[in-house]
């Protein structure tokens, strides 16, 4: 392990950086803006307020944003497969695992798959499935060279956007990003209950808990929409660049 | 920094135009982004879409207004979060950050998401020389790093190279097969930079958004390689320009909302990714270090001016090239700096020293195509009328580049026209020599005279009239009214 | 209708059109006075300082827009066949004499009485159908300045979806510059040429025998590449076209 230097000593103090900012605003002394940003301005009661309100929106009309959120997904290149049924979902994936003729897949430690005998299924069909969740360190690269020979990778979600037809994903036990962009297909299962309307309910569910955690983030908030993508050359689209080439959304309920 | 050629930019555009495959290539851009562009627009109405971008200037005008509050708070949250920032006041400053940090780790590779801060700072030849091998992986980043080339797009770096060029490209240096299937391309790409992601030390990207009130970097791409460069390597810097700052997580959803639709018509990128500090002790993956290097270069001058602050809100769509048809006919290159197009002709001069870049803010027609495409209003003509009026007029010798002709020649028009009697006297002088150069109602396109030679080149150009209006109007009109 | 006697209606007539297309001036003379408008001229006028202030020179700019200020200080209206001059009359005054104690006010005053010719016709005296007639295929090129500074798009269709004779296609890339821009056209001529080549390529793509646009400059610039080219387009301002009657425009049933 290399030792940690404090490399703050090059580049130029913060205060000596902020003062000529301020110099070049005009002012010399640092200045909240007054009114306050608006949003910054609001409490805890405010967000919890708000994050109601969207919970008692989706409970009213979850139909429609499961429905909208289907035709969005669709429109963002994911082939996507409803049910209300645990069994069709897990032959959804055993059935997808069996096309791409795939030895190995990978697969998170997500709630969604608590109740669903994935695992086993794959295996009856002769295919590996590798879980991320390892206590050891030493495991941690193990793991990553089974997520990398996959060829499928297994997540939930965190979030289900029907604005934008993205999944979002967030840091937990169980969890490597790795999972949902190294192996050539991708697929998402996603719950009624992990649905939400827009990129707004997202980000205020998520501030919300940044402020219910002690203003902890975690470390990562990822959207993924659809397959990777490019048209760096000729802009013609090219599917499958860095991250999967086929993306499959199971909505379970 | 970045090598300045903007003083060729006469010399560049000329050849710009001259270049077949460049011109086949802008061709496509100009229709295919705006069509998408506008396609995505009408989809959410453009009612809604304007609302969008007044409140996202709104938030832009706030933050930049208190830029110092919200990079002290953004400084608060990274670190609170385990980061580590640091601040640069120039090119020089940010590439010896990052270079003490490479050394300092003993990093050897490093992959690369793409910045055009970075290109600014022309920070892979810096880590270079100190013996780190730096990959660009985005595919059009990294199609230019192996042409030892600059971006000639702010979204679409390699826009300016035909997949042959690309396919000669793979061929020479990296020994593949010529094809001409781009998705072939694509796959060998894939599949050099894929053990570079998993063997790299380092991570660099670049930033479309720092949120302060979370101390979060945000950015947004397609291929996934931004992912990657920030999950997979122990480190990861995070380079950008003072000025991405937004005060808060919520303020996303507008921009996230904006700047794909602007940029290529996409209603959201493939992947959108936000980091807060590194790899959380619990998390299975993600870096064991985060560092963010906050660069002003040259932003605290566009702060300073209040006509030109508004240059900051920039999100970087690139909009602004697709609709310029200046950007159409020579392309990014002929810029001469990292920033080309509309938004280019004014960053660039005001970073790299106006008179360094005098021709740039003239390279416009001032059709305004700029700001009506902008996400965020800016007002792009009304910022290049002000660098030619620096230029022409400051009483700065570091900004005034006017020669002693131009401003007689000004000031003489503006006599001329100040006293209606001359200027008659003139127009009678004018229409006796323009006699022997012209026929038929047109000045004769072989004569030589100075600015006159310039229009008559590819255009005829219209005699004065016998009679001008005003003497039609004292002999005619004027009396039947 | 008639305007009533004490409405004062001032021509702008800008420059190109005075010095070098001075029909279009008697063009818009004849329009206005059909419709009843009392018209004067302002005879000090003269440059609105429009390539001064777009080379940066605006002090210069500044002592050309105080003479047009004080020149149209009476008027009620201020007529002007183009867009380009227009907007500076309209919007760039108000730019560069913004905090001026003595002009910020009267440039305020002035920006709320500037026209352009198609837009006064539709804005202010509520005429869609100027009764005209010009057997001809023609195609609309808008100016930029009209479009995007004077925000005028619509109002120029208008009046010649119901000119007679007149048969209008519709241009490609219609909104595209055709690389004018003034003084830009002189200092890069290459690419403003470049520019212009693609207009007219999009000009012929119609098959119009006609291009019509409310700015004398642009047409002179388009004009003067399709002349070159040897092209059989002719070009013609607006007001060109509205004046035309059955009994001068050539063709006609009567």
């Amino acid at each position: 392990m290399v030792e940690i230097q404090n490399v703050n000593s090059l580049g130029i103090p913060k205060d000596a950086f902020l003062s000529h900012v301020r110099r070049s605003l005009g002012r010399t002394e640092g200045l909240a803006p007054t009114p306050p940003y608006h949003r910054l301005a609001e409490n805890l009661a405010v967000l919890e307020g708000q994050a109601t309100e969207i919970r008692q929106r989706l409970e009213e009309k979850s139909g429609e944003v499961l429905d909208r959120f289907a035709d969005t997904a669709r429109l963002r290149s994911w082939n996507v497969f409803r049910t209300t049924s645990a069994e069709d979902a897990v032959g959804y994936v055993v059935e997808l695992a069996r096309n791409l003729s795939v030895t190995q897949a990978a697969r998170s430690e997500q709630p969604v798959f608590a109740r669903l005998p994935l695992d086993s299924a794959l295996q009856a069909e002769g295919i590996e499935c590798v879980t991320v969740a390892q206590d050891e360190a030493s495991a941690r690269d193990r793991v990553r060279s089974g997520i990398i020979e996959s060829g499928l990778g297994i997540t939930g979600a965190d979030y289900a956007v029907a604005e934008t037809g993205s999944v979002v994903v967030l840091p937990r036990k169980g969890l490597s990003r790795l999972v949902s962009l190294v192996p050539p297909v991708h697929l998402a299962m996603v719950r009624t209950e992990d649905l939400v309307e827009s990129l707004d309910d997202v980000f205020l569910l998520r501030r919300l808990e940044y402020y219910r955690n002690g203003e902890e983030m975690g470390s990562y908030l990822n959207f993924i929409t659809g397959p990777s993508r490019t048209a760096d050359i000729e802009m013609k689209l090219v599917v499958g660049v860095h991250g999967p080439k086929e993306v499959h959304l199971v909505l379970l309920g | 920094m970045a090598d300045v050629k903007t003083r060729d930019f006469i010399a560049a555009s000329g050849a710009a135009m001259e270049d077949v495959n460049l011109r086949r290539a802008l061709r496509q851009v100009g229709g295919g982004f705006n069509e998408a562009r506008l396609d995505a627009i009408e989809e959410v109405s453009w009612e809604a879409w304007e609302e969008w971008r007044e409140e996202a200037r709104r938030i832009k005008i706030h933050t930049l207004d208190h830029l110092d509050h919200y990079l002290e708070m953004l400084y608060e949250q990274v670190t609170k979060a385990g980061g580590q920032v640091h601040f640069a006041r120039d090119a020089e400053q940010a590439n010896a950050i990052v270079s003490e940090i490479a050394q300092s780790r003993g990093v050897k590779i490093a992959t690369k998401s793409k910045s055009m801060v970075s290109e600014e700072l022309d920070l892979n030849r810096t880590l270079e020389a100190i013996g780190v091998d730096v990959y660009e992986t985005d595919l059009g980043e990294y199609i230019i790093q192996l042409a030892e080339e600059t971006p000639s797009h702010l979204v679409a770096p390699a826009l300016h190279k035909t997949k042959e060029q690309v396919s000669e490209l793979f061929h020479e240096k990296l020994g593949v097969p010529l094809t001409d299937d781009i998705e072939e391309m694509a796959r060998v790409a894939r599949e050099t930079l894929r053990s570079k992601f998993l063997s790299a030390d380092l991570g660099i990207s670049g930033a479309n958004f720092l949120v302060a009130e979370t101390g979060s970097l945000v950015i947004i791409t397609n291929e996934g390689n931004g992912r990657l460069c920030t999950s997979a390597p122990r480190i990861h810097i995070g380079i950008t320009g003072m000025e991405k700052v937004i005060p808060s997580l919520q303020d996303l959803s507008i921009f996230l909302r904006l700047l794909p639709r602007s940029a290529t018509g996409q209603r959201l990128t493939s992947y959108v990714s936000m980091v807060t500090g590194p790899r959380r002790s619990e998390d299975e993956d993600g870096p064991e270090e985060f560092h963010l290097v906050l660069v002003d270069n040259g932003r605290s001058r566009l702060l300073a001016d209040p006509d030109l602050r508004e240059a900051l809100y920039c999100i970087r769509c690139g909009a602004c090239l697709n609709i310029c048809p200046v950007y159409g006919k020579i392309g990014g290159h002929a810029y001469g700096w990292v920033y080309p197009g509309p938004i280019g002709a004014i960053v660039s001069p005001t970073l790299v020293g106006l008179k360094e870049a005098k021709d740039l803010p003239h390279a416009s027609s001032l059709c305004g195509a700029c700001r009506e495409v902008c996400p965020i209003k800016i007002n792009i003509p009304r910022m290049l009328l002000h660098l030619r009026h620096r230029l022409a007029e400051s009483p700065s010798d570091t900004e005034n580049s006017s020669t002693l002709t131009e401003r007689q020649a000004a000031r003489g028009y503006t006599w001329l026209m100040s006293n209606p009697a001359a200027l008659s006297a003139a127009g009678s002088v004018a229409k006796l020599v323009q006699k022997p150069f012209s026929s038929e109602g047109k000045i004769d396109k072989r004569v030589s005279l100075p600015l006159v030679s310039r229009w008559t080149a590819a255009r005829d150009m219209p005699t004065l009239a016998g009679r001008s209006f005003r003497q039609i109007w004292a002999d005619e009109l004027e009396s039947e009214s | 209708m008639t305007q009533p006697a004490e409405v004062h209606t001032s021509l702008f007539v800008t420059c190109i059109v005075d010095q070098l297309y001075p029909q279009v001036g008697v063009s818009v003379v004849n329009v206005l006075r059909r419709h009843g408008v009392k018209l004067d001229f302002p005879s000090d006028q003269t440059c609105c300082g429009q390539p001064l202030f777009n080379s940066g020179y605006t002090q210069l700019a500044r002592q050309l827009g105080k003479r047009v200020i004080d020149s149209f200080s009476l008027s009620d209206y201020v007529v002007v066949p183009s867009g380009s001059c227009a907007a500076m009359l309209k919007v760039f005054y108000r730019e560069l004499f913004s905090g001026d104690p003595d002009y910020g006010e009267k440039a305020e005053q002035l920006a709320g009485k500037v026209f352009e010719f198609s837009e006064f016709l539709v804005k202010v005296l509520g005429i869609e159908d100027a009764g005209a007639c010009f057997p001809a295929t023609a195609t609309y090129h808008s100016s930029c300045h009209l479009l995007r500074e004077m925000e005028v798009r619509q109002e120029p269709l208008l009046l010649l979806e119901k000119v007679e004779g007149l048969e209008l296609r519709p241009l490609p890339q219609a909104e595209t510059c055709c690389g004018f821009g003034g003084t830009f056209s002189v200092k890069y001529p290459h690419i403003s040429e470049g520019m212009m080549e693609d207009k007219i390529a999009n000009v012929l793509a119609t098959g119009a025998d006609t291009l019509i646009s409310c700015d004398m400059s642009c047409l002179m610039h388009i004009g003067g590449g399709m002349s070159r080219q040897g092209q059989p387009v002719r070009v013609r301002h607006i007001a060109e076209i509205l004046e035309g009657q059955e009994e001068t425009g050539g063709a006609g049933n009567g």
